[in-house]
């Protein structure tokens, strides 16, 4: 997923600002203070293998192509090829004028869209246009996922049950949807790979399910965490049912896909793997924080419990005169102390340079093997 | 605090008022050594008994003394598995930075969650009673931020969960 946001923050600030660019240029054609029209090409990469690609020409400044790759919502084993006719229709709900689906897509690409943003009404409304056109990802996973729900017919008379439907989007985190007479159950199996993650997310779930079964929250869909796969899930696949953080499932109601609930319902679903993942990364960060502050404090104890003996030391000799007074507390500046460590240090490499002594070597030395000063003093040469 | 841990904790600082009696003490093996020998446990005349004291089964604190040093064990009680995972975090945190303390052992004795080394150098440098004061407040901070820190992670969850719940009404 890119993000739990339905509209791409990324591609939403990208498409404003062309947009403003275009309707300066439209304002100011009649002056000579029009800006030259860009160029523009961008690719956006976002989690969840999302993949835009934004391209908009000076000839045709008005024209945006934007083209999307993203993984597909397939059912089980039978793979999604493409986008399905629903989906295409819901893409092109988002705005009629606006936007145009381009046949075929740009290669390596599932969707390419003409945006022509001089359709694109002023004012207030051309953010939430942008900010719609923004969310067309959210759009082509919901609508897939609102169509299987549909289409599919869960009743297995063999059985006498209602089987579960496998959803995968992510290859390691499938779900199943059973499709009863008056609800939908949405089950989901956790899997995480360190344990401390298991435990923080069941106390999550734990939460879930106390704030679910309160009064307040009674129109929220009722939400339940069991450690053994439910009672629907009888016959699946083992590797499918073996999971080390439990199962977690919502039922979901008529209430809840009423209208433009369903939208919301639908992007809350598929995104429930990645809600639970970002919480439980953040109770870490957290826990981590909290113990470095706390260890400040911890050392802190420690360290007072020798410093006070030090205090009280040096009182007792504040108090024995003030010739102690003078030689303890040292009242000389910070540069002056800079400097004797500096001429200490210099003496001490001398020392250890000129090892051998000669008697009368120094004075030689000094007399006749320095080297002569070129630069005068009156910061000219002399010349004679 | 409760009765019973106000009891356990007086019991481990009058237990470590008479065992923290060190002097300097060369190694008596290797010359120009100077070695803890409660870590070595080499010569049993140098070493005394050690002395377990025992909250419940869950909480109980080993004190073994020798000529030069004291080694102070801690297991830290853990009600729930958040708890035990939280303990252990915290635990190793603070072993891995062992030398911000100086009196903290890296490594915690087989069965304990977190272990002290006092040697005699540590009783010239620092004051004996500000040392034991030291150990029996870290106890009490140990128990008291695993209380927070579980009570954070339950509260952050429940924010959560209400906040998730809200997209659906």
């Amino acid at each position: 997923m890119a993000s739990f946001e339905r509209a791409s923050p990324a591609l939403k600030e990208i498409l404003l600002r062309i947009y403003r660019n275009h309707s300066h240029n439209q304002c100011c054609s009649c002056h000579y203070s029009a800006e030259k029209p860009i160029e523009v090409d961008h690719h956006l990469y976002e989690f969840g293998s999302v993949e835009y690609h934004i391209k908009s020409s000076a000839s045709a400044p008005q024209l945006t192509y934007l083209s999307i790759s993203t993984p597909l919502l397939t059912q089980g084993v039978l793979l999604s090829y493409g986008l399905s006719p629903y989906t295409t229709q819901m893409v092109r709900e988002i705005s009629t004028d606006v936007l145009e689906i381009v046949e075929p897509a740009t290669e390596g690409y599932q969707l390419t869209l003409r945006l022509d943003f001089s359709k694109i009404p002023r004012g207030k409304d051309s953010l939430k246009v942008i900010t719609e056109v923004s969310s067309v990802q959210s759009i082509i996973l919901s609508s897939q996922l609102k169509e299987m729900l549909q289409s599919v017919n869960s009743w297995d008379a063999s059985q006498g049950m209602y089987k579960p439907i496998k959803l995968v989007y992510h290859p390691r985190e499938p779900f199943y949807v059973i499709r009863q007479p008056h609800k939908i159950v949405a089950v989901f199996p956790m899997r995480f790979k360190d344990y401390s993650d298991v435990i923080i997310a069941t106390s999550f779930f734990q939460e879930l399910m106390d704030v679910g079964s309160s009064e307040k929250w009674a129109k929220a869909p009722p939400c339940n965490w069991s450690p053994i796969p439910p009672a629907e899930l009888r016959g699946e696949p083992l590797e499918d049912l073996s999971t080390n953080g439990g199962f977690v499932s919502f039922d979901i109601s008529s209430r809840h896909v009423e209208g433009k609930r369903l939208d919301k319902t639908v992007w809350s679903l598929l995104n429930f793997y990645a809600y639970v993942k970002h919480h439980v990364k953040c109770t870490r960060g957290f826990i981590q924080r909290r113990m470095r502050r706390r260890l400040e404090s911890l050392v802190e104890v420690l360290q007072n419990s020798s410093l006070e003996d030090d205090r009280h030391i040096r009182k007792f000799q504040e108090n024995a005169g003030w010739q102690y007074m003078k030689k303890l507390v040292k009242l000389s500046s910070k540069s002056k102390i800079l400097k004797r460590s500096c001429r200490d240090f210099t003496r001490k490499i001398m020392r250890i340079r000129f090892r051998i002594k000669i008697h009368g070597f120094g004075r030689f030395r000094r007399r006749w093997l320095t080297m002569l000063k070129f630069s005068s003093s009156k910061g000219y040469t002399k010349l004679e | 605090m409760a009765n019973t841990l106000r009891l356990y904790l007086t019991c481990i600082r009058n237990t470590l008022e008479a065992a923290m009696c060190l002097q300097n003490f060369p190694c008596q093996e290797v010359e120009r050594h100077n070695k803890p020998e409660v870590e070595l446990k080499t010569s049993p005349e140098l070493l005394l008994n050690p002395v377990l004291i025992c909250r419940n089964e869950a909480e109980k604190c080993l004190i073994e003394t020798s000529i030069n040093s004291l080694r102070i064990s801690l297991k830290v009680k853990q009600a729930d598995e958040l708890e035990n995972i939280l303990t252990k975090k915290f635990l190793r945190f603070l072993s891995m930075r062992a030398e911000a303390f100086q009196v903290l052992r890296r490594k915690p004795v087989q069965g304990y969650d977190i272990s002290f080394l006092i040697t005699n150098y540590h009783c010239e440098e620092m004051q004996k009673q500000k040392l034991i004061d030291f150990i029996v407040q870290f106890m009490e901070d140990i128990d008291k931020e695993i209380s927070e820190l579980k009570m954070s992670v339950n509260t952050r969850g429940r924010l959560v969960a209400t906040e998730f719940l809200k997209q659906f009404i």
